[in-house]
């Protein structure tokens, strides 16, 4: 023997691995499925053929015919395992036995159509309230953005190294550096953080949506106008003629999609704009934290200035290939560093960038990751009360099982067939779970609170489907197990002969059963103490004061172009006439204008300096709301006044001038003290030294100018006339108290700004109590998407409950009935039955409290004023759980207590 | 009858083949039984498990079967060795010798170090 070959120990004909001779035998045993009948056919022959052989052997060797085949048959064992192994060597076992489990399976659905459509039901309520939140999950959070390579698109802001998760806008100084110097980006950006413009010379004014953007903006993006062209690099600098390019609808609507509009003017905030270009239809940009597509894109006028403030650029790159986030960070930075450097004023040294999906998506993504972890457990508990449904079937089909088994099918081949049985109901229930999500889209579409971006991308698409269909199979597969198992471990002569009275069996199919109930308890409770808190932390944010008084009141934007409102006067002169003109509207109580509004319209943060404390150059100062108003705005928003005066006609600006300071400023900063008649300096660290004396001359009550949710901020108010203000902010809100219906005096506001000017829209005309309602639109549309899942899953688990119970009970028919028979009461048989039922309750209860109460710092960042442990949520959600629980289990109980003992032990 | 060796899937179909080899085409009975023959004995075939068998060495390619007629004139299917059949029987006969010669040196151990 060759002494230096090498042997692989292994039973020789076992390798016949000869690939093509392995592929030869598959492609006919595959071809054999067509020809079953006369595989078939010639294997019976066969046999026969083989038996006769045989018998005539043995009879020349003197047997009796009968014993000859008695020794013929035994010699070839049992026919029926030939057939079988031949068989599985006939056809491609695996699919062979796949169409007639299937096959079989069909037949079992078509049998028990009510069994099949509760199951199918439950899991298409599970499937399709998955599929629902996954379609939006998708397309809110993990579809790309529709630009191409849109992974590269970066947003970059401006930090104080200090403080780094606090950013900051780019400052037009900023932005040109940036751009002239980076190395990391293709291009770099600028999208101005106005997000509307005027449009005038049509018959009425309109507003429209967009921001000012860079020449590079689209280039960026990557998205070429559909009609023209894009602006030309270089051409967004004073002395050029203003561009504009177009939306898609906006091109319809007001051009009627006329490709001659391109090369037309139009006039926006009283300057007069090119249209070069018009995109395409899919094209989408919004604002920064809006949703909706801008309508138009002016070309920005950079105007160098000699400081870096106003910190109003949203600046936008795409990242060049093979350089990595951090690199374009560090980049950023050395440039943020050198004009930190260049100009005084705010220490903004570093710089961090983040992926535009992030943040146009960010804020919404931890609700929805929520909600999907939710609805999962939505789905996993439709699935234990399926797999309890089918553990009980199985017991109930154990005679059916235990005769296939005896019919000589092996163990692993009856499991099979269960879990096909399974996985086709669960294939049926996520078709209906996919026709029911198509429905729950369009009602979470419909009810989404206005803030959730990209909502019209969402919809059922192929990424749905195919987690849809893997939703499915994998929750059948998960049901199907318990049934499978339950089966492989019931012995089989046992069944056969004990029947399902089997008391070692029925203890462990409900040992099983009872454990599945606990599971499903559970987490049900994980999900209603999800949505109990959410509820409470609801309740509490709608319950919050917003510091003023919203009823009757109504608010409206107006922007007063520089073309026809060139210096303060102006201004000044148009706001006072109009405030004039509408205290004059019958029904309206008083009227004020302010810069910024309440709950959730933060415009400036300013900050400032309290004389008491030192001034230390590089330690950030604080901040305060900083907002310009009319003397009639505290009037009008019914914000009370503390102490001191409000402001009045003798505040004359510039040589005194006056403040208004709320009540947290007060006691954050002047604490036990009088702050009236105090003085502070506001604005610029770097220019607070030499800046103007403040006089505090009135303390007013806490306004919610953050939202419902934030904390109480210090404020600021200072006069708007008489004061350089008008000039600095020329766009204002408008704030009238009404006497009853605020809306009733929409159409009188509307007059009095047109009498005024017939140019000027007056935008966003909203009560007070629809913009407090949309401020919580997003909290409100969780809590009640929550809910829902909270009571769909308290639902699925009392039917468990139920159906368990109502097994376990007619299990013991025999049992009450002895026990009825020997004189037991009917209040006594449901005392004891109810006990079981608590028991589970209980068990489940204690389970789903340590989970609740592990899952539940989960949602801390979702909860408002309310811990995440708060004791009062989990004790009323325990009590809740356990009554629902007790509820489904005393339906079948008091039915065991109308067993007749007489029928009870008849029966079986 | 005393303790029949029950016979391994595997070396059943090198059987098979052996015999088709030897004695030119039979029919399964006739297999069996010859192989029971040649063993002395020794081995004890379930004749049911003969098929399987059989069907996969056809499907390799290895033998070829068709109906005829038996010795007493009974109908039965009879199986022949193809070409790639002796070839193989070839290669397997080979290989579970070296095979055989390995594991025996390892159970007499004392040969191998003399």
């Amino acid at each position: 023997m060759a002494g230096n070959r090498r042997h692989h120990l292994q039973i020789p004909v076992a390798r016949q691995g000869v690939r093509v001779r392995g592929i030869r035998a598959y492609l006919i045993r595959l071809s054999g499925l067509f020809r079953r009948k006369k595989f078939e056919h010639d294997l019976s022959r066969e046999i026969e053929s083989h038996l006769q052989l045989h018998i005539e052997d043995n009879m020349r060797a003197g047997m009796s015919a009968s014993q000859a085949r008695r020794q013929a048959l035994l010699k070839l064992g049992s026919v029926e395992n030939v057939k079988e192994s031949y068989r599985d060597r006939s056809y491609v076992p695996a699919l062979e036995t796949i169409l007639q489990d299937i096959r079989y399976g069909l037949r079992q659905i078509g049998r028990n159509r009510g069994y099949t459509a509760v199951v199918a039901l439950t899991m298409a309520l599970g499937i399709g309230a998955n599929t629902a939140i996954f379609s939006v999950v998708n397309a809110v959070i993990l579809r790309r953005l529709p630009y191409p390579q849109a992974d590269r698109l970066m947003v970059a802001s401006l930090v104080n190294v200090k403080d780094p998760s606090f950013l900051v806008s780019y400052g037009v100084a900023d932005y040109l550096a940036a751009r002239e110097r980076q190395r990391s980006f293709t291009k770099l950006a600028g999208v101005s953080w106005a997000d509307s413009f005027t449009l005038t010379g049509t018959a009425e004014p309109l507003r429209l949506r967009g921001s000012a953007v860079s020449a590079e903006f689209f280039s960026v993006l990557g998205v070429r106008p559909a009609l023209g062209r894009d602006f030309a690099f270089g051409e967004d600098t004073p002395g050029h003629t203003r561009e504009v390019v177009l939306s898609d609808r906006f091109w319809r609507q007001g051009f009627g999609a006329d490709p001659q509009a391109v090369g037309r003017t139009i006039t926006l905030d009283g300057d007069s704009y090119t249209i070069v270009g018009v995109m395409p239809a899919e094209f989408h940009f919004g604002a920064f934290g809006a949703t909706e597509n801008g309508d138009i894109w002016p070309l920005m006028q950079i105007v160098p200035r000699n400081a870096r403030y106003p910190f109003s650029l949203r600046v936008v790159g795409r990242l060049k290939s093979g350089v990595s986030e951090s690199q374009a960070r560090l980049d950023l930075a050395a440039i943020s560093r050198d004009t930190q450097r260049q100009f005084p004023g705010p220490e903004l040294s570093g710089a961090s960038i983040e992926p535009l999906q992030t943040e146009i998506t960010g804020k919404v993504r931890p609700a929805l990751l929520i909600l999907l972890g939710a609805v999962g457990l939505v789905l996993l508990i439709a699935t234990v009360n399926v797999a309890n449904l089918e553990v009980a079937r199985a017991t109930a089909r154990g005679r059916e099982l235990a005769i296939r088994a005896a019919m000589g099918a092996g163990r692993l081949r009856i499991a099979r067939q269960v879990l096909t049985e399974c996985l086709l109901v669960a294939v049926l229930g996520g078709a209906l779970g996919l026709f029911l999500a198509y429905w729950c889209v369009r009602g979470i579409v419909a009810m989404a609170p206005a803030g959730i971006p990209r909502l019209a991308e969402i919809g059922v698409d192929g990424q749905v489907l195919a987690f849809t269909a893997a939703i499915s199979l994998l929750s059948g597969l998960l049901f199907g197990l318990a049934p499978a198992a339950h089966g492989l471990g019931s012995s089989l002569d046992e069944t056969l002969r004990g029947g399902a009275q089997n008391l070692a069996e029925q203890r462990e199919g409900r040992g099983l059963r009872n454990s599945l109930v606990i599971v499903e308890v559970s987490l049900s409770l994980v999900l209603v103490a999800g949505a109990g808190l959410l509820l409470r932390s609801f309740e509490k944010l709608t319950g919050t004061s917003p510091g003023f008084n919203p009823k009757t009141v109504v608010t409206a934007l107006l922007s007063l172009p520089p073309t026809r409102y060139k210096d303060d006067k102006d201004i000044v002169s148009f706001y006072s006439r109009l405030l004039d003109r509408v205290r004059e509207v019958p029904g309206v109580v008083s009227a004020g204008i302010s810069m910024n509004v309440p709950p959730d319209l933060v415009n400036m943060w300013n900050p400032f300096w309290v004389p008491n404390q030192p001034l230390v150059p590089g330690r950030s100062l604080p901040q305060a709301v900083e907002t310009t108003v009319s003397p009639d705005y505290f009037r009008a928003l019914g914000v009370p006044l503390l102490r001191g005066r409000l402001f009045g006609d003798s505040d004359k600006g510039q040589h005194d001038p006056v403040l208004i300071v709320n009540e947290s400023l007060a006691q954050r900063y002047f604490p036990g003290e009088d702050p009236v008649g105090k003085r502070i300096k506001t604005g610029d660290p770097g220019f607070i030294p030499t800046s103007q004396w403040e006089t505090i001359v009135g303390v007013v009550g806490d306004v919610k100018y953050g939202g419902l949710d934030s904390a109480s901020e210090a404020t600021l108010y200072v006069p708007y006339f008489q004061t350089y203000w008008p000039a600095f902010s020329r766009e204002m809100f408008l704030v009238v108290r009404a006497e009853s219906d605020p809306k009733s005096i929409a159409s009188s506001l509307r007059a009095a700004v047109r009498e005024l000017d017939r140019d000027m829209p007056l935008a966003d005309l909203r009560t007070m109590n629809e913009l407090l309602a949309d401020s919580v639109a997003q909290p409100r549309f969780r809590t009640i998407l929550l809910g829902i899942f909270a009571g769909l899953a308290l639902t699925l688990s009392a039917i468990g409950v139920f159906g368990v119970m109502a097994w376990l009970i007619s299990r013991r028919t025999k049992e009450i009935g002895v026990r009825m028979a020997l004189g037991s009461s009917r209040g006594a048989v449901l005392r004891m039955v109810l006990e079981d039922g608590l028991r589970v309750a209980l068990i489940g209860v204690a389970i789903g409290l340590v989970a609740a109460l592990a899952s539940s710092r989960l949602i801390k960042g979702l909860l408002f004023g309310i811990q995440p442990a708060d004791p009062g949520t989990f004790a009323a959600v325990s009590l809740l759980v356990v009554a629902v629980i007790l509820a489904a289990c005393y339906v079948p109980a008091r039915r065991s207590t109308k067993v007749d003992p007489m029928v009870a032990l008849r029966y079986e | 009858m005393g303790e029949r060796k029950d016979v391994w899937q595997g070396t059943l179909a090198l059987m098979a083949l052996k015999t088709l080899e030897a004695d030119g085409p039979l029919h399964g009975f006739g297999i069996g039984r010859r192989i029971e023959q040649t063993s002395d004995g020794e081995l004890s075939i379930q004749y049911g498990t003969l098929y399987p068998a059989l069907l996969k060495l056809e499907q390799e390619g290895y033998i070829a079967s068709e109906w005829g007629a038996s010795e007493n004139n009974r109908k039965a299917k009879y199986y022949r060795l193809t070409r790639a059949g002796r070839k193989q029987v070839q290669k397997e006969e080979r290989q579970w010798q070296e095979t055989a010669a390995i594991i025996s040196r390892f159970l007499s151990p004392g040969k191998e170090s003399a």
